[in-house]
């Protein structure tokens, strides 16, 4: 939200007329939710990098007045980082292609997760493994329905005959079981042994 | 979808996580969590579940079809 007592058509104005203090609130606000949003879609390479970039797509429209509605800042806002996610990955479709075809003389690099990150996530997926073979096979179908084929849960309860809440706690109750077992295992990572 | 002061539920979270969300629903989270840092919690939390979950719903998948073949 923006500042205590201030409406986003204000920051706006500070920032056209500008003002340093109101350059700085608008970092302050929206740079955590920018990283975040960047980070999800293409990951922590360059990411102060790709922060700065929209920061200064973003001051740029404002100062030359192209924000036609100042109460529109977050909208416009994430409009500038979805663009930048849809040419970076363009961009990477490019490169990609260029691989396939070295004639074109990009140079090739790996763009796989980091080891590390690749461990957490095979931990994860065990843990998740672990969740769904403690199940009910019908409760398990249930879930692979739903994360794996991507069926809505309308069409999963018509098929298999559930009800709108037992689908809710089948859906629930595994999850709280991946929360305890995901926990249970970062304890034991830790060397944490609970008091008894 | 939306709680109070502009907060989505949990559902809402694991649909955005899953790419399920209309478009204009998607948005509203999107502009929402551009400044709340509960909320991008709350997605991480959500984008972390529904990773392992596919995986791990893919490999029971896998592990069935090799039990019948």
């Amino acid at each position: 939200m923006p500042p205590a007592g201030q409406s986003w058509s204000r920051l706006v104005k500070r920032i056209q007329s500008g003002e340093a203090s109101a350059m700085e609130e608008m970092y302050g606000i929206f740079t955590t939710g920018i990283r975040f949003y960047l980070c999800r879609q293409l990951g922590p390479q360059d990411l102060d990098d790709r922060v700065h970039e929209a920061f200064v797509t973003i001051t740029q429209a404002i100062r030359k007045g192209e924000l036609r509605e100042p109460e529109r800042l977050m909208g416009y806002v994430r409009t500038v980082v979805r663009r930048q996610v849809a040419a970076q990955i363009e961009a990477a479709v490019e490169q990609r292609r260029r691989q396939i075809d070295p004639s074109l003389g990009a140079v090739v690099c790996d763009r796989r997760p980091n080891p590390e990150r690749q461990a957490i996530e095979r931990e994860e997926a065990a843990v998740a493994y672990r969740v769904l073979q403690s199940l009910p096979p019908r409760d398990r179908e249930v879930l692979v329905r739903f994360y794996l084929k991507e069926q809505s849960p309308a069409e999963i309860c018509r098929e298999m005959d559930l009800s709108a809440t037992q689908f809710r706690l089948t859906k629930s109750r595994a999850k709280m079981r991946f929360g305890e077992l995901g926990r249970a295992r970062l304890a034991h990572h830790r060397g944490f042994r609970p008091q008894e | 979808m939306a709680e109070s002061g502009g907060h989505f539920d949990d559902e809402a979270s694991e649909r955005y996580s899953m790419g399920t969300l209309s478009g204009e629903e998607a948005e509203q989270i999107e502009e929402h969590l551009l400044i709340c840092e509960a909320c991008r919690r709350r997605v991480a939390g959500s984008d972390t579940y529904v990773t392992a979950m596919r995986r791990a719903a893919a490999r029971v998948r896998r592990s069935k079809k090799r039990r019948k073949d």
